[in-house]
């Protein structure tokens, strides 16, 4: 008996025994710890910035943005010229580009690119991919888009001509998925571009290498790159990490140099390590509280004051959000042009509200509201009779960069609501997808969170997205003519100077009707090893790595 | 046994078609548009359009699932709905380091659990089993993400022993041929590939191991002490037979039956993917793909990777009770 013991206790103790060794990360490589695997690499269909990451570091587009700024630079445009009328744009391309397959870049690659984009016709705009930031940056593919046609006006002069001038045409010019891309190589890949298997081709300083699923994916430093390269650094690692504790380890432990959106509980080891610093990178987006102006009682300017004086913000913005994070006064975030900073924030005023609120006719507060019907056009009835229902605050069923924690939030809010005489209800319609179902159909009648993480930093694409068409069942119901006119306006001039203060005025227009209540704007951490150097942070998020160095 | 394992190759039929089918109702009846989960905020009518085109979401539903069982038939697993890369591909790059994960994780499980059962089991009541039975206790109870993340800060961060992250270091190149890493390194000869291999599915497979470990464990201790009661036991000894033949020979064997089912079972679940160990120790496997696939709404992915670990079971399931008639004579099929 006494030998089966041992025999078994020996076969225990070799099935443990753990050999020993770490191999070290050397030379010039930058290991980025990513969260999720890229979607693909074909910057024309994704519209995820995991993807984008990857492809800004290869793929360059006519314009880029300066530094941490949204403004947009030349890029592989050197310069340009536009009619007086706005719709004609000439673009200067630099010349010398070669692909990183070896093909030349010049005007032809350059039409070639957009008219992939933008005509289905076109043999490489696959039938397979959705070219999802086009379409909506663009307003609609073939006759319908706002690009009416881009000819190669000389071997490096590309004139692209517009249905109606385009007041964001530069800053939506430098955006990741206007990326210029080698035709030989997606003709030659045809709808398997972009995926593990191929990569990407395009002009920039760093060339595709391998992309293992969920594992990582490498780039190279391009030996033939047009530009300069500021920084040091030779391979590019991408190292997909799920788990943020897990990136976190991985960055004390050396396995990665840097990564995005470390734990709020992380930052103070973060801070305290000799190793290791954070990097703030400024807002691009907002959250925000909107109204249901199918809500009768939301129609009354006093009762929308009242909502946006009970909730505690800056309390909101300390519980919930990372450091970095600012209570928002209007939908632009502080770090693009546009934003307008004289507008105030609404103060916190338990005691204000209720007066507002009995001023309205309400001194004993709401638990039910009634909910109006709307006509052919979206215009909300204002004499019909409605229907009661609970007032209800909906939450956002996922955590999004610019809100973290909507049930949290939500039950906060309507807490801060009962304090004076809101009876609301929290509420939720299932998943992500059904709320934003629910969110388009107008079916969200109460008051309901969301937000919007900017895409080309120009201002049109927060407030004239949002507010810039009819009412739209998807913002509420809301509909200003004035700020609908000014929006319009602004959209058609091209000089930024023209265009800045308009968007300020819509911003100060919304803010004293109310229209909407902003929670917050949130700034993104980034965590780095101190070997690294060099790291130019910018509100897009899509960071060039050619800045970094490393020791 | 020829004729056995064909019917059960037949039988195995309707089970997946009754699983095809659940699995197609199941997702198509989940409220919310899949295209509106993929496009999110951005969503505009004609990418929409775009999206419900492409998964068919226009047609009858009994349509969609014909189409669908048709391209399967064909081999078409069709492409991811994000993306669009080929299902295919990403399985077979994905699937290698579960099985991978899999094995190692139920090798350790076997080798300690197996023992630590029959220690109880003869040893009932005694430190041995005590000790035992609270690691088998505590390897069902603790949460893998607790165990993961102590194991990673103990022996990655702090002693540095073992890496966390992945499969292989950065800086190893492996050509790949079946995709399991310390398969390919020994096939390439590759000595320090396969130190660097093992070296990343330590942690991992342990962390994995835990609760199939536990549960073999316990299922072994109350199997060998249902035999080491029975009559002939007694008489093995009173013969004077030694005691490491009778605890091996007589008594283990005859309590195999269960074990070997507790295993062939936790080898099912484990080869669908282990959603937590994946994601603590970022493993390119299949269970946080699948999950997070689940989560997005990717129809072609979910429907493929159901029916892969439909298949799964029922093999595993054939391989045991194949097991069954080698270890007991008595049984014939």
């Amino acid at each position: 008996m006494r030998k089966v013991s041992l025999l078994l206790v020996v076969a225990m103790v070799l099935a443990l025994v753990p050999t020993v060794s770490i191999s070290a990360q050397g030379g010039n490589t930058f290991v980025f710890g990513e969260f999720g695997n890229a979607v693909q690499l074909d910057p024309a269909v994704v519209t995820d910035g995991i993807s984008f990451r990857v492809t800004v570091q290869g793929c360059e587009a006519l314009l880029f943005y300066d530094g941490s700024t949204t403004n947009p630079v030349p890029g592989l445009a050197k310069s340009w010229t536009v009619s007086d009328d706005g719709l004609v744009w000439a673009f200067q391309l630099e010349e010398g580009v070669m692909f990183h397959d070896g093909t030349p870049f010049n005007a032809e690659a350059v039409k070639w690119n957009f008219d992939r984009w933008r005509l289905t016709s076109h043999p490489q705009h696959f039938a397979e991919s959705v070219f999802e930031y086009y379409d909506y940056m663009w307003n609609g593919f073939d006759e319908g888009s706002l690009i009416q046609s881009v000819e190669a006006t000389g071997e490096y002069e590309v004139t692209i001509t517009l249905a109606e001038p385009y007041g964001s045409m530069l800053n939506t010019l430098a955006m990741p998925m206007f990326a210029i891309a080698s035709p030989a190589a997606v003709e030659a890949a045809g709808a398997a571009y972009g995926t593990p298997e191929v990569g990407y081709s395009c002009t920039g300083p760093y060339k595709f290498v391998e992309w293992i699923s969920d594992d990582h994916i490498t780039l190279e430093r391009n030996a033939e790159y047009w530009g300069e390269i500021p920084g040091n650094v030779d391979t590019i690692i991408y190292r997909i990490i799920p788990d943020a504790a897990a990136r976190f380890a991985a960055l004390q432990s050396g396995e990665i140099d840097a990564f995005e959106g470390p734990n709020v509980e992380d930052l103070d080891a973060i801070d305290a390590a000799d190793d290791l610093f954070i990097q703030m990178r400024g807002p691009l987006n907002v959250m925000y509280l909107a109204f249901s102006y199918r809500v009768k009682e939301f129609r009354d300017p006093l009762v929308r004051q009242a909502i946006a004086m009970a909730l505690n913000r800056q309390e909101i913005v300390d519980a919930f959000y990372p450091p970095g994070a600012v209570v928002a006064t209007t939908m632009i975030p502080p770090s693009l042009w546009g934003f307008n900073p004289d507008v105030p924030a609404f103060e916190y005023d338990p005691e204000g509200a209720k007066a507002l609120l009995a001023e309205a006719g309400y001194p004993d507060g709401l638990s039910e509201v009634t909910v109006l019907p709307v006509d052919e056009n979206n215009m909300v009835i204002e004499d019909a009779a409605g229907e009661v229902i609970p007032l209800t605050l909906y939450f956002q069923p996922v955590q999004r960069p610019y809100n973290p924690d909507g049930e949290g939030i939500g039950e906060a809010m309507v807490s801060y609501l009962a304090d004076i005489g809101l009876e609301a209800q929290l509420g939720s319609v299932g998943d992500w997808s059904a709320y934003l179902d629910a969110r388009s159909n107008g079916e969200l009648n109460g008051l309901y969170q969301l937000g919007w993480t900017g895409d080309n930093g120009d201002p049109d694409n927060f407030l004239g997205y949002f507010f810039g068409a009819g009412p739209k069942p998807a913002e509420g119901y809301y509909y200003n003519q004035e700020v609908h006119d000014l929006l319009m306006q602004a959209r058609s001039m091209t000089a930024q100077a023209e265009r800045e203060p308009i968007y300020q005025q819509v911003d100060a227009i919304m803010h004293d009707e109310v229209g909407r209540i902003y929670v917050a704007h949130t700034g993104v951490p980034l965590a780095f090893r101190s070997r690294v150097s060099g790291y130019v942070t910018n509100p897009l998020g899509t960071e060039h790595f050619k800045f970094v160095s490393v020791e | 046994m020829a004729t056995y394992l064909a019917r059960r190759l037949i039988e195995a039929v309707p089970v997946i078609v009754g699983v095809s089918i659940l699995v197609f109702l199941l997702l198509h009846l989940i409220p919310g548009d899949p295209a509106l989960a993929i496009l999110g905020e951005r969503a505009t009518e004609e990418n929409v359009a775009v999206i419900r085109e492409r998964l068919g979401l226009n047609k009858p539903l009994y349509e969609q699932y014909f189409i669908w069982v048709g391209n399967m038939i064909q081999g078409d697993l069709g492409n991811t709905v994000r993306g669009n890369i080929p299902v295919a591909n990403e399985i077979s790059s994905r699937f290698p380091a579960t099985i991978e994960l899999s094995l190692s994780a139920l090798t350790i499980a076997v080798l300690v659990g197996v023992p630590m059962g029959i220690l109880s089991g003869i040893r009932r009541n005694s430190l041995i089993d005590t000790a035992s039975m609270f690691i088998a206790l505590f390897g069902v109870s603790i949460p893998i993400f607790v165990l993961g993340l102590l194991l990673i800060y103990i022996v990655g961060v702090e002693l540095h022993w073992l890496p966390f992250v992945s499969r292989l270091s950065s800086s190893v190149q492996l050509e790949r041929v079946t995709g399991l890493h310390t398969v390919d390194a020994i096939i390439a000869g590759d000595w320090t590939a396969l130190k660097d291999a093992l070296n990343h599915l330590i942690l991992p497979a342990v962390t994995l191991a835990t609760v199939p470990m536990a549960v073999i464990a316990r299922i072994t201790r109350s199997s060998m002490l249902e035999v080491l009661n029975q009559d002939y036991i007694r008489t093995a000894r009173a013969k004077g037979l030694r005691s490491y033949v009778v605890v091996i020979r007589h008594a283990f064997r005859n309590a195999m039956l269960p074990i070997v089912t507790i295993i062939g079972l936790q080898l099912g679940t484990l080869l669908s993917g282990a959603v937590l160990t994946e994601t603590i120790y970022s493993w390119p496997g299949v269970g946080k793909w699948l999950f997070d696939s689940i989560i997005a709404r990717d129809y072609p992915i979910v429907q493929s990777m159901t029916l892969i670990i439909a298949m799964i079971y029922i093999v595993v399931n054939m391989v045991v009770d194949v097991l069954y008639a080698v270890i007991d004579p008595r049984i014939r099929y």
